[in-house]
This record gives structure tokens, C-alpha cells and sequence, in this order.
């Protein structure tokens, strides 16, 4: 095959806008793989800013983009060929990066999904947590700008722990206020952060177990660049004897535009073999 | 003419004047004029419109109207859309109009009607049965009473006597308005990016507020504008969404569903303006029989009516195959009994002719569609990435 097939992939998230260029030709390849914080601008702004910046370096046009595809909140976007649900993306990413993976645990800023798959990314079942942000990203940010932390920071501190503090699981104005309590009783920031970790990766535990997660499970979406958060999962897996193997790509919280990408080159084949 | 935003934002109005501002002008400019509040799903607007009269359908009041006195009137487990209608009635939205009709679709509607009654609203209540049995030796004399028993109430009220050239002139009115909403239906079945669902909604719904007369205007410069393309094609999938015949769905929903990788091709929204599936012969010189013969033999559908003779799941099965649908949304009022019950012999149909659908229930002031994006969501990307198309053969 001579002709490049060019694919976009845009997964628009509460708090980061992902873009993913992708050649889609004969084994697909990331050209490409953007991310620009929203910072309460348009979202759609924002992803046109960075599509027209890859497109740009990489001598191309829009016309020389064969699908591009929209994914989490990017419904929006005036250019997209079509749309895809984070499910479908975050299935078909993990299985990209971690091929053979059974199980993806999509961490994103707003819940966690545990999603049951086939070999070939196709969605069989899933279990997310509730409306409470104290199982989210979004938590983690907010307690980590309360203790004076930026984003980055967060798993090289967890890390550090020695004596975990856990705050409540319930709901995030809870955990907050235990947080600010542990805070005055003088515990530290690692074993403070570890905590909220390890809340966190308790109630992944349990997504898992009612799910019944195959083996392997690939980490995707913002949180799982979060290495405190990965070592919490693991010691909690380790602790509940689910025998799980966990993987996580560098390129996790690219998952859900990297799938997008890849699922509108399907599309992109599957339509013009329809037209012939 | 009219641009299309500046129709469809006319029409989106007049479909949720909740005041029916429009059809009260209507009756002002002559004593001699009526207005005749319906019920879903079907009535023949053709013999109030020969009587000098405006068939006003009456829809409840979606998520429009805050509901505190209409709850008092229902238990529970009853719909949402007469709680509403109750509402209207008390807050007094139906002043000025002259008679209801309510077609027997379901027991609520038929309760519904008796409150009307004890309520003393408009000169006459019509609580209208239809026949059952679709032979005309059984049912053309029962049914032409039943409708002449509305010609004579309208008559009381106006002295207008329907004679047979006004009512033939009546139903080549509404013929031409059934042929322009399919012939909208077929543009939109290819073209679907030309129109949203939420906009053929809103230009269809008018239809129910208005003079036919003008809502046929609109409809022809609609067609007009979208003889040409306009809007960008999306990759989705076609469906159809069933069960919402009585009760409307809230236009959110119907955005939504779009919004979530569908474009809506066929649906039972505002099936009473598509009821009669062609035009009513206007030849036999007895245009009440023409009426009554559209009835028994050119009816569509619907989960209200018990066809034996010309089963719905086959009929459904031939609606899908006419649009080309790659999957049916059923999505029926909570507590609807006619849509509910319908159901599992639908779904029977779909499995056994390997049609994809999923199915929800909502309420006409639901405000929350979150859950409904994500199941509609994955419907339309479980059929985009793994399905075959439908192929519908034998039925």
C-alpha cells in the first residue's frame, strides 16, 4: 500500500484535550500525540488549535486527513468524520498499547471504569464507580494543590510513603475534611497522598472483583501516569489475591485518542468498501 | 421566503406555545370559528377543519410546565402526560376552546376525559372509541357515528353545516400535508444532515397548533431549502425510535440519541399526523366513507391498536426494511402500559430477524440524559464496529 492513510484521533476530557495523528496505512502507527490543557477555555478551541498544529508540522492539510474521530466530550467538534464512545476507545487503546490485555481500567478525571474486552478490543461488560468525585483524578488534583503539590508530583511523593493514612471513601467532601484533619495531626504528605491512593485503588478492587477481571489488565487515561497510583493498585491486588498482572504504557493517557484514531481508520476502510 | 433557521425557530416556537396563542388569533378573526382540543394519537382533523374548525393537539406539557397540582389527580404508578394536561387545565391554558376529544388509546386517557368532563371544560367532551375490528361490514356504520356525533356537537356550537364538498376540500388539505411530512420523512431517510430530528420534530409539531392551510406553507419551503444540501455528513448510524406514539419524548432526548452517533430516519413521535399512510380518496362522492375506509385500511401501526389480522412486529419488520435502519431505539413513556406491553413481542421480532435495539424509558419533563448518551452511544458504536448490516427477508 503506497497511499498514506492519515487518521486523527481527539479525546476531549474535562481537563485535557488529547490529539493522537495517526498512519493508519498498513500497520498503524502514531505519527503524533499532543495533549493541551483546557484551562476554561473552549474546548473546542482548543482542539482546533491543536489539530492545526500537527497537521502543520506535519506538512499536511485537513483534506489529507482521511477520519477524524472524536471521542470523550469532543461530540462537539465541527471537523469530525465521526464520534466513538470512551469505552469503545479506551478498549481499542489498551488493547494497542498492551496487546492481549482482557481488562482496561479507564482512570480518568471524573470516574473510573473497569471494562471487560476481547482480544480484539471489543467491549463484553463493564462496571464504573458512582457520581462521587472521590474516585476521580479530579480528586486527586484538588488535594494535591491543597498540600501544595503540582499534578506531576503527586507519584514520585506517594512513593515515599511509610505509614499510609486513608481518608473516608465515601464521598470526596469527606475525604477532604479528613485530609485536612491529618493535616493538623501533623501526617505527612506522602503518607497523606498514599492514603487517598490506596482509596482510590479500593474501590478499582472492587469494579474488579464484581466485574471478574481477566488477567492482563492495562491501565489508561490520566491516572494511570500517576506511578503512586499504579504501585497502589498492584499492593491492593497483591493484598486481595485476584491474581491479576496490571500494565500500564507510558502512552496510557493517550488511550482514548490513540483508539479513536485507530477505529476511524476501520471506519474510513469499512465505508468505502461499502461504496464500491 | 423564510430562511430555514428562521422556520425552524418559528416552528419550534409555536410547537411549545403552551398558550396555543396562535390558534386562539385564529378563532378571533371569526364568531363562527372553533377550536377542538385532541388527544394522542389519531383523530381526523379533516372533519373539524370542514365544520370552520382548528383540531389543536394537545400534547401535554413536556418539560415545559412545572407540575404541582396535576400530581395530586394521578397515583404514581399513571404517566407523566396527564398529570400535565391537568396542570394546563387548572392554570387554565384551554380557555376558548369549544371541545375535547380524547381517542381511546389507553384507560388513563380514558380517565383523563372524565376529569375533563367533571372539570365542565369546553361545550362538549368526546371520549371517541375506534373500531377494532378493521372489516367495513362491521365497523364503517359505528364509526361514521361516532364521528358524526362530533360533526353534530361542532354544529350546536357554530350552525356550520359540513357538506360533502367542504369535507372533500378538507381532506385534499390534509392529504397534501401528510404527502409533504412523508415526502420531508424520504429526504431526510437520505439525506439526514440536511435536517436534524429536533428540527423535523419541531416543523411536524406546529402542524398540530396551526392552520393547516399555513402549515403546509412551511412545509413546502422547508422541502424547498432542503432540496439542496446543507450541513455536514457525520458517520452514524441510522435508527428508529418506537414507543413514544402518546406521550412526547423531551426535544433534549431527541437531540441527545442524535447527539450520540444515531440520526433518527423513521419514529412514532407525532404519529397522528402521519396515521393515514396516503391519501384519502376524495372520489366516491361520500367523503365520510372516505374517511372511515382511511381508517380500516390505511391506518399505520401503533401499540394502541389490535390488528390481529395484520400483526405490528411484521409491519415493523417492513418499516425497517423500507428505511434501512441498522437498529430500532425503543423508547417508551414510563408506566405506558399500550408501549410496554408491546415490547417483548417487538423485541421478540428484532431477535428472530437479527435486528439490533436497545431500549430505555423517559418521561416528558426527564432532564437528565447522561445515561441514555452512553447506552446510545454504544449501541451506535457496537453496530459501527461490529455488525453486518441488516438484511431483512422473509417475514
Amino acid at each position: 500500500m503506497n497511499q498514506h492513510i492519515y487518521t486523527l484521533g481527539v479525546d476531549v476530557g474535562s481537563s485535557l484535550i488529547k490529539v493522537v495523528l495517526m498512519d493508519y496505512s498498513d500497520e498503524p502507527v502514531i505519527l503524533d500525540k499532543r495533549t493541551e490543557k483546557i484551562r476554561k477555555r473552549n474546548p473546542e478551541m482548543v482542539s482546533d488549535l491543536l489539530i492545526d498544529q500537527i497537521l502543520i508540522d506535519h506538512n499536511l492539510t485537513f483534506a489529507d486527513i482521511a477520519y477524524l474521530a472524536s471521542t470523550g466530550e469532543g461530540e462537539m467538534l465541527e471537523r469530525k468524520l465521526g464520534h466513538f464512545y470512551s469505552m469503545t476507545t479506551h478498549a481499542r487503546g489498551g488493547v494497542f498499547l498492551c496487546p492481549g490485555s482482557l481488562t482496561v481500567i479507564d482512570m480518568g478525571a471524573l470516574f473510573v471504569r473497569a471494562i471487560k474486552i476481547n482480544e480484539a478490543g471489543k467491549v463484553l461488560d463493564y462496571k464504573m464507580t458512582g457520581q462521587c468525585a472521590s474516585g476521580s483524578g479530579q480528586f486527586i488534583e484538588n488535594i494535591s494543590r491543597y498540600l501544595g503539590l503540582s499534578i506531576e508530583e503527586v507519584g514520585a511523593t506517594s512513593l515515599k510513603s511509610k505509614t499510609p493514612e486513608v481518608p473516608s471513601g465515601i464521598c470526596s467532601v469527606l475525604a477532604e475534611t479528613d485530609v485536612i484533619n491529618m493535616v493538623s495531626r501533623g501526617i505527612s504528605t506522602p503518607d497523606i497522598i498514599k492514603g487517598i491512593h490506596l482509596s482510590i485503588a479500593n474501590k478499582i478492587i472492587r469494579l474488579l472483583t464484581s466485574l471478574k477481571a481477566e488477567s492482563p489488565v492495562v491501565l489508561t487515561g490520566g491516572m494511570a501516569m500517576n506511578k503512586g497510583m499504579i504501585q497502589a493498585v498492584q499492593e491492593l491486588i497483591e493484598e486481595s489475591k485476584l491474581g491479576l498482572v496490571i500494565k500500564a504504557d507510558p502512552d496510557s493517557i493517550f488511550a482514548g485518542a490513540i483508539g479513536a484514531a485507530l477505529w476511524g481508520g476501520f471506519r474510513y476502510y469499512k465505508l468505502n468498501s461499502t461504496k464500491d | 421566503m423564510d430562511t430555514p433557521d428562521v422556520i425552524i425557530r418559528k416552528c419550534e416556537e409555536l410547537a411549545f406555545d403552551l398558550n396555543f396563542t396562535r390558534a386562539k388569533e385564529w378563532k378571533a378573526q371569526d364568531a363562527s370559528r372553533v377550536l377542538v382540543g385532541n388527544m394522542p394519537i389519531y383523530f381526523p382533523r379533516e372533519l373539524v377543519h370542514a365544520a370552520n374548525g382548528l383540531c389543536v393537539g394537545i400534547l401535554g406539557g413536556g418539560d415545559k410546565k412545572l407540575i404541582i397540582k396535576g400530581d395530586a389527580y394521578y397515583q404514581s404508578y399513571i404517566c407523566h402526560m396527564p398529570r400535565s394536561i391537568v396542570e394546563l387545565v387548572l392554570d387554565g391554558h384551554f380557555e376558548g376552546f369549544d371541545g375535547f376529544i380524547f381517542p381511546s388509546i389507553c384507560d388513563v386517557i380514558r380517565n383523563l376525559s372524565g376529569m375533563f368532563q367533571l372539570m365542565g371544560k369546553g361545550t362538549f367532551v368526546k371520549y371517541l372509541d375506534y373500531p377494532q375490528n378493521f372489516s367495513a361490514s362491521v365497523s364503517e356504520d359505528f364509526y361514521i357515528n361516532e364521528l358524526q356525533y362530533v360533526l353534530d356537537q361542532i354544529y350546536a356550537i357554530n350552525k356550520v353545516e359540513v357538506t360533502a364538498e367542504r369535507l372533500k376540500n378538507s381532506i385534499q388539505l390534509y392529504n397534501k400535508n401528510r404527502s409533504l411530512i412523508t415526502e420531508l420523512y424520504d429526504i431526510r431517510q437520505q439525506f439526514p444532515w440536511r435536517l436534524t430530528a429536533a428540527d423535523v420534530y419541531h416543523i411536524v409539531r406546529a402542524g398540530y397548533v396551526i392552520p393547516v392551510e399555513e402549515h403546509n406553507e412551511i412545509l413546502e419551503a422547508m422541502i424547498q431549502h432542503i432540496q439542496v444540501d446543507r450541513g455536514k455528513p457525520v458517520d452514524k448510524i441510522k435508527v428508529m425510535v418506537m414507543g413514544a406514539f402518546c406521550e412526547q419524548p423531551p426535544v433534549g432526548l431527541i437531540k441527545t440519541i442524535e447527539m450520540a452517533g444515531c440520526y433518527i430516519i423513521e419514529d412514532d413521535f407525532l404519529l397522528g399526523a402521519r396515521w393515514v399512510q396516503g391519501d384519502i380518496e376524495t372520489t366516491s362522492g361520500n367523503p365520510m366513507h372516505d374517511l372511515c375506509m382511511a381508517y380500516l385500511e390505511k391506518s399505520t401501526f401503533s401499540s394502541s391498536v389490535y390488528d390481529v389480522n395484520n400483526p405490528k412486529e411484521n409491519r415493523l419488520m417492513e418499516l425497517i426494511k423500507k428505511r434501512k435502519v441498522d437498529g430500532i431505539i425503543f423508547a417508551a413513556p414510563s408506566f405506558c402500559d399500550p408501549a410496554l406491553l408491546d415490547h417483548p413481542i417487538l423485541q421478540k421480532a428484532c431477535n428472530d430477524h437479527h435486528v439490533r435495539f436497545i431500549s430505555f424509558l423517559y418521561s416528558e419533563n426527564t432532564g437528565q440524559f447522561k445515561v441514555i448518551k452512553e447506552q446510545v452511544g454504544t449501541f451506535s458504536d457496537s453496530i459501527k464496529l461490529w455488525d453486518e448490516p441488516v438484511v431483512i427477508n422473509n417475514l
